[in-house]
């Protein structure tokens, strides 16, 4: 089946069995290796991506589904001045240890601080509550999530 | 320079790994490159009668025992695990045999068609089967994987001449690694030589396996680290199993094999932490003082040895924790069982030895109707003072200051003594603990067993490149090892090189394993630093030279069993529901001496995850095994911490100069896990008026302690 | 479409795609077609009329979860479902029709008295969630019929009370869930609701026990409180499994129903 969306701002078209996993189309077809499989059961959440700018779960969502959809991945969202922020901001809040969940959690920060540009403590972490890391223990993560939405408040860059 | 070395720098592979950049191994391609899905035992313990293969197509291949030219054994300290299962299987999820080919649909087709006849032999589920003479042992004729003991002065007297004797027994149950990076390996074989890329902690353990396993001489062999989504020691012995499976795979194939494992496989089939019981009999004298104990430690070491006598000892060194008692007498065994191989995680040993001598002083405590914190306190190790080996305490030890920022951090000794109501319901409680880890390889290891070298080579007029088998695996390694490098040659830090250990490049520094990469091979590098500027050559080696003070019997287990000790505490606050008895912690402090710490902010990230990982272990990681089956097989059932489960810890570092280490660091990687789970059980103990003696501490556990089985 | 194939109706796909995993890189396999419904505007519908709403089966979590035309207790319901990746995506539709016994959105939606709309080429029939659901996993959904949607009254209730017990603080399966709901007129019990999930094959909900309980003075709930567990504790029949005991799951439902009759008392 033909299935046309918009990933990374650019808009493709791909002929596959709309019941292959997100993932693997992104991983395999188009070599995105930046979205990661931890799981496959959408739990640890290391395939976050976004889906019309929410955050989803790429390793449980059928290609079919996104039909008309615009996907962004990491790759695509590290092209932005706003990713920039939320990078250095991990790097000055000691954020990332291994990185294997860190893709992951900026798609889920650049979600949260899309809609909430100044997030509580609280609504950070709820955020980030289908995120798994095994490595910091998430105080760092959110440390740098704060500091990201301090420094950035600039709206508008649509991915 | 103390202080400059501390102050945290931006970690040098923060920006590639935030996006998306660094290269795991299920990323790396190679062309032609093959699927491997991996045949496993749907049984605990069964003699294959036979293997009945379907029609395999052109291309695809299936490599078993038959396909392993050199040993089918993997090589541990006891080479009874094989590669692929030799008739007989001892496990759910032991590998049988791989189906290999281009198309991953068609390998797991061939993979779900193939009909395996097993005999079902009766399996051995517990340690109490283990000992068991009515049912046929797994190893040798006693299932002992080892057994040990270890007498300090006269325990038999002081247990004749006790007023009274205080026994009890507490139990840790199993624990899982759940990097988030799944096991992975790729194995090529081209040109007459096996090169094998994989997430791994010990680039030489694998070689050796694969010289063992291909029967070739090791310049036929390399062995080269992808970047490691998190190991915990999940990937210190285990992944010589796969990287055998690939090797072999790509041998009989001609073509590149990539293994890469769900999750659900990588739960079921890798290796555990130890569970164990520990009973530990106190003999109190005429004023009710501790003269002697006998401490006895059972650990389940599953299916094969592995690395489970290297555990026992360190649980076993550590029986006493942080106290100076008289007379000890510690009894050690590590048992066979047809559960999946119990192996190396973090604290190795040392958070099971430390859950039971904490929980029993604990118990202690509340029996002589003292504060645990005070009575603890009046047995630390001072200098000067023998360990349960006959060991020196040679530095000053820093628990009372320790003891005393704890206890001013977390407020504990008004919350210990007032069980406030907070909110409409809650129980509140406040718990803490003392604990300690040996640096590095036990006694003499470091001198007879791994004979660290390391290299330094100059690139350019200006760059260093350091060449050590330790890895980076998210602990910092390659931003720590960097910095040593770059202060001792006042260079900056991005003049220092450090790449993914290949070991066609490397020599053999020793595994990343038993917090000794700063200590250890850290210190190696400083002086090869300090030689390479002295020299001004192109190229040093330097060889591990043991301090000479140091005095170990490896036979006897006597003397030094480390080097050095790092120290910590722990305090832990709770809320329990009275109703539902779910726990939620409210606080957790930590205090350590780690020597000097090379990077504060990647300290403070140890801390971190040990504190996390520790309070998982200790409230909500259950993995249960019933018929060897593991009940919470994957990652929706076995339930890791969330960010929303645990608060911010608060820590802080003591410093303690330790002249052996590079400017004066110890350990300090796996210190902050050890604590946390005997000082979350205390907190709950207190809030329910409980004596708590197991982890993981559930509601269900809480409920039948608090009120009565049914 | 859907008759004669079996099709498969898949929305968020949150719960189907974890059911029907394989190896990785490998595509699910579904026994039967698989026809996506997500996409279609009518089924992600809210509508509100005099005394119900009409919610859409393909409306996602996030969507509805702050939607105020919604019962609160539902709302609170659905925040607690695993996290936030999986509400943007899951279902209301989808965790009906999954028809767990541990389904978060059921007891509730039993509790309120919830419809469900089945609809095919030549007709619809509407029918009590608790007609729908007959088994773990099983409904009477026929092979041609599509859930179109969930109807919900907009009773008015004095108290309400939801508590879910899981295996983690949040982003969790259920242990044990209870929803309770009480009306007070003129000091007597006018109307009252409890519902389990997870403590049974299918939600724990008796009309009969309820019914004992409607006409009680306010006053006299407390003296009723053990004779009520008592009733209840027939009905409770949890099982041990990989996340908890049955023992506990029992102890705790019955704890959580005497907090629901005290937190009534008290506040009203």
């Amino acid at each position: 089946m033909e299935i046309r969306f918009v990933l990374n701002r650019k808009e493709v078209t791909i002929d596959t069995d709309p019941l292959r996993r997100l993932l693997d189309v992104l991983r395999e077809d188009f070599g995105l290796t930046g979205v990661k499989e931890g799981c496959g059961e959408g739990e640890c959440g290391a395939c976050s991506v976004l889906i019309d700018g929410e955050l989803a779960l790429s390793c449980i969502t059928p290609v079919g589904t996104v039909q008309g959809a615009s996907v962004v991945t990491i790759e695509g969202l590290r092209e932005t001045k706003r990713y920039g922020k939320i990078s250095d901001a991990f790097a000055e809040a000691g954020s990332v240890q291994c990185g294997f969940c860190t893709p992951g959690f900026v798609i889920a920060a650049e979600a949260l601080l899309r809609t909430n540009s100044s997030p509580t403590e609280d609504e950070i972490r709820e955020a980030i509550s289908g995120n798994f890391c095994r490595c910091t223990g998430y105080s760092s993560i959110v440390e740098g999530i704060r500091i990201a939405s301090r420094r950035g408040r600039e709206k508008g860059s649509q991915a | 320079m103390k202080e400059k070395i501390s102050s945290p720098v931006k970690r040098i592979e923060s920006a590639e790994k935030s996006g998306g950049h660094a290269t795991y191994i299920a990323d790396l391609k190679f062309e032609g490159m093959l699927h491997a899905v991996t045949l496993r035992s749907p049984k605990p313990r069964a003699f294959i009668k036979a293997v009945i293969l379907p029609d395999i197509p052109k291309g695809y291949w299936i490599v078993d025992r038959n396909d392993v030219p050199g040993r089918n054994r993997v090589k541990m300290l006891v080479d009874d695990q094989p590669f692929f299962a030799d008739g007989v299987v001892n496990y759910v999820g032991e590998p049988i045999l791989l189906v290999v080919g281009p198309e991953k649909e068609t390998v797991v087709r061939i993979l779900e068609s193939i009909q395996v006849r097993y005999e079902d032999l009766e399996p051995v589920l517990t340690v109490e089967d283990s000992l068991d003479p009515g049912i046929p042992p797994i190893y040798e004729s006693h299932n002992k994987f080892a057994e040990y003991e270890i007498r300090k002065g006269d325990p038999e007297s002081a247990f004749m001449d006790a007023s009274e004797i205080f026994e009890r027994e507490y139990s840790t149950g199993c624990q899982e690694h759940i990097y988030i990076e799944p096991q992975g390996m790729t194995g090529i074989y081209e040109n007459g030589r096996v090169t094998v890329y994989g997430s791994i902690q010990c680039p030489y353990y694998v070689k050796a396996a694969l010289v063992q396993g291909l029967g070739y001489d090791e310049d036929r062999i390399r062995v080269v680290q992808t970047t490691t989504g998190g190991a915990f020691g999940g990937k210190e012995e285990y992944p010589s199993i796969i990287a055998g499976h690939v090797a072999f795979a790509s041998l009989k194939s001609r073509r590149p094999v990539q293994l890469i494992f769900d999750r659900d496989e990588d739960i079921r089939s890798t290796t555990k932490r130890h569970p164990s019981v520990i009973v530990i009999r106190t003999a109190l004298g005429g004023h009710r003082e501790i003269t002697a104990m006998e401490i006895d430690i059972t650990l389940d070491g599953g299916a094969y040895c592995g690395l489970s006598p290297v555990v026992l000892q360190r649980a076993m060194f550590a029986a006493t924790g942080v106290y100076n008692i008289r007379d000890v007498l510690v009894r050690g065994k590590t048992l066979a069982t047809n559960n999946v191989p119990s192996g190396a995680f973090r604290g190795f040993g040392g958070p099971q030895a430390i859950f039971g001598i904490e929980m029993h002083m604990d118990a202690l405590a509340s029996h002589l109707r003292k504060d645990p914190l005070a009575w603890k306190q009046k047995h630390i190790l001072k200098e000067g003072d023998r360990t349960v080996t006959g060991g020196k305490i040679r530095e000053e030890i820093k628990l009372p200051e320790i003891i005393g920022h704890i206890t001013r951090m977390s407020g504990y000794e008004k919350k210990r003594v007032g069980l406030k109501k907070s909110g409409v319901r809650a129980l509140r409680g406040i718990g803490t603990s003392l604990f300690l880890h040996g640096c590095a390889f036990t006694g003499s290891g470091e001198k007879d067993k791994i004979k660290a070298k390391v290299k330094l080579k100059r690139d350019t007029e200006s760059r260093v490149e350091i060449l050590v088998s330790n890895v980076e695996m998210g602990q910092g390694a390659g931003t720590t090892l960097r910095k040593i490098v770059s202060t001792t040659l006042g260079l900056p830090i991005h003049d220092v090189i450090y790449d993914n250990p290949d070991t066609d490049r490397v020599p053999d520094s020793g595994p990343t394993v038993a917090s000794r990469t700063v200590m250890i091979v850290g210190e190696l590098l400083r002086k090869a630093a300090q030689r390479l500027e002295k020299t001004g050559g192109d190229e040093v080696l330097v060889e591990y030279e043991q301090p000479p003070h140091i005095e170990w019997d490896q036979e006897l287990f006597q003397g030094d069993a480390y080097p050095v000790y790092s120290w910590g505490a722990n305090a832990v606050e709770v809320e329990v529901d009275p109703d539902t008895y779910e726990i939620k912690v409210t606080g957790v402090w930590g205090v350590y001496d780690v020597g000097t710490p090379i990077d504060e902010m990647i300290v403070r990230g140890q801390i971190e995850g040990g504190i996390s990982q520790g309070l998982g272990y200790a409230t909500i990681e259950v993995m249960q095994s019933s018929g060897g089956n593991l009940k919470q097989g994957t990652l929706t059932d076995y339930i890791l911490p969330t960010s929303m489960d645990f608060p911010d810890a608060e820590s802080m570092l003591i410093e303690n100069y330790y002249e052996y280490g590079p400017f004066g660091a110890k350990c300090a990687g796996e210190l902050p896990f050890i604590g946390v789970a005997p000082a979350l059980a205390s907190a709950v103990g207190h809030a329910l008026g409980v004596s708590v003696r197991q982890v993981p501490v559930t509601p269900e556990y809480l409920m039948e302690a608090a009120e009565g089985g049914d | 479409m859907m008759a004669g194939t079996g099709a498969i109706p898949l929305a968020g796909g949150t719960d189907l795609m974890v059911r029907h995993k394989r190896q990785g890189g490998l595509i699910p396999r579904f026994e039967k077609p698989v026809l996506f419904i997500g996409h279609i505007e009518e089924l992600g519908l809210v509508v509100s009329e005099k005394s119900c709403v009409s919610i859409g089966p393909c409306c996602t979590y996030s969507s509805l979860m702050n939607d105020h035309r919604l019962p609160e207790v539902l709302r609170t319901c659905i925040r607690n479902i695993a996290a936030p990746a999986i509400r943007n995506r899951g279902t209301l539709g989808g965790n009906i029709c999954n028809a767990s016994p541990a389904g978060d959105t059921i007891p509730v939606l039993s509790a309120l008295g919830a419809s469900v709309v089945l609809s095919k080429v030549d007709g619809k029939r509407i029918m009590l969630i608790d007609e729908f659901i007959t088994g773990p996993g099983t409904t009477v959904r026929e092979e041609a019929e599509l859930l179109t949607g969930i109807i919900v009254p907009q009773t008015k209730f004095d108290c309400s009370f939801y508590r879910k017990v899981g295996t983690r603080r949040y982003n969790s399966l259920s242990k044990v869930s209870i929803v309770g709901l009480m009306k007070v007129e003129e000091e007597r019990v006018s109307d009252v609701r409890v519902a389990y999930g997870a403590v049974a094959p299918t939600v724990v909900r008796s009309r009969a026990i309820e019914e004992e309980i409607i006409g009680t003075p306010i006053n006299d709930i407390r003296n009723l409180i053990p004779h009520i567990c008592e009733r209840y504790s027939d009905l409770i029949t949890p099982i041990d499994d990989q996340r908890s005991k049955k023992s506990y799951r029992k102890a705790v439902s019955l704890k959580l129903l005497r907090l629901f009759f005290e937190h009534c008392t008290s506040k009203l």
